[in-house]
């Protein structure tokens, strides 16, 4: 009795895992009608979601039935992840999908400036003939005080952090704004 | 609680609650900025030259108790969503 057990334990372990195989050599049909009959969960693949440009390494699924690599399957395997390995992704591989929360995007201080101007000519407030890195907000351009706090706030939009307002009361110019935005964003040059 | 300082930094709050209202309901289409920004704007304006000292505290508790009842009503807004109106898309 207990061998019968044992013997249909073992052919049910090996159908679950051959429809693993078969899963992923792309037969859904039949990966379900086994999984029906017999009540139980495919182990899906890790890494199933393609969300992002960065490639899921194939490798990475696990097969569990597959027989044992040669040496030469193991030599290649070991050659590819050499060559793929990039000092930049690497800390951020992970085995799950890999989600790149904090990816800025790169900043230069001529980047910086003209975002500045940009946005600044887009206030319709300011006269973008009189616009240069050094005008004064409220001696050259004409604001005042509430439209420098819009400013300011057009700029904290533009960059993605807040700036207290110890700092923006010294804003007054343009550069002003840029060597700020560039000393938060360590940005040298 | 009436320097300069306060006064800005209140501006500034009131004008960040509002940008979070959600609802079609509570813009202007040719603008698309929304009633509680515009009437912020126009009565700091107003009050710009204002110099008596009393008066001045009683706008400022007047912008405090508006800038709860943003709050508030921006909050519940968010909560009960009803979906974007076609015009909105």
């Amino acid at each position: 009795m207990i061998k019968m057990a044992a013997l249909v334990y073992g052919i049910r372990n090996a159908l679950v895992r051959s429809s693993n195989i078969i899963l992923s050599t792309g037969c859904r049909a039949s990966v379900i009608g086994i999984q029906k009959s017999l009540h139980t969960k495919v182990l899906k693949p890790k890494c199933s979601s393609s969300l992002l440009s960065v490639k899921v390494n194939p490798a990475l699924r696990r097969n569990f039935a597959v027989a044992k690599p040669s040496l030469d399957d193991v030599r290649e395997r070991v050659l590819r992840v050499c060559k793929e390995y990039d000092k930049i992704t690497a800390d951020k591989r992970t085995r799950l999908p890999i989600r790149l929360y904090s990816s800025k995007d790169p900043m230069t201080l001529e980047l910086i400036r003209d975002r500045v101007l940009l946005v600044l000519k887009l206030y319709d407030k300011i006269d973008p003939k009189k616009l240069s890195l050094d005008s004064h907000f409220i001696n050259d351009l004409g604001l005042d005080s509430l439209d420098h706090v819009e400013v300011i706030m057009a700029m904290e939009d533009e960059f993605g952090f807040e700036i207290p307002d110890a700092d923006a009361e010294k804003l007054f110019k343009p550069g002003d704004i840029v060597r700020y935005v560039a000393d938060r964003e360590d940005v040298y040059e | 609680m009436c320097s300069k300082r306060n006064i800005l930094n209140l501006y500034k709050r009131l004008l960040r609650e509002s940008e979070r209202f959600e609802s079609y309901n509570f813009r202007q289409v040719p603008v698309s900025i929304n009633y509680a920004i515009r009437r912020i704007k126009d009565s700091f304006k107003e009050n710009k030259t204002l110099n008596d000292q009393e008066q001045i505290q009683k706008e400022i508790q007047y912008a405090l108790k508006n800038l709860d009842i943003i709050k508030r009503q921006a909050a519940i807004g968010s909560m009960y969503n009803a979906g974007k109106l076609v015009i909105e898309k």
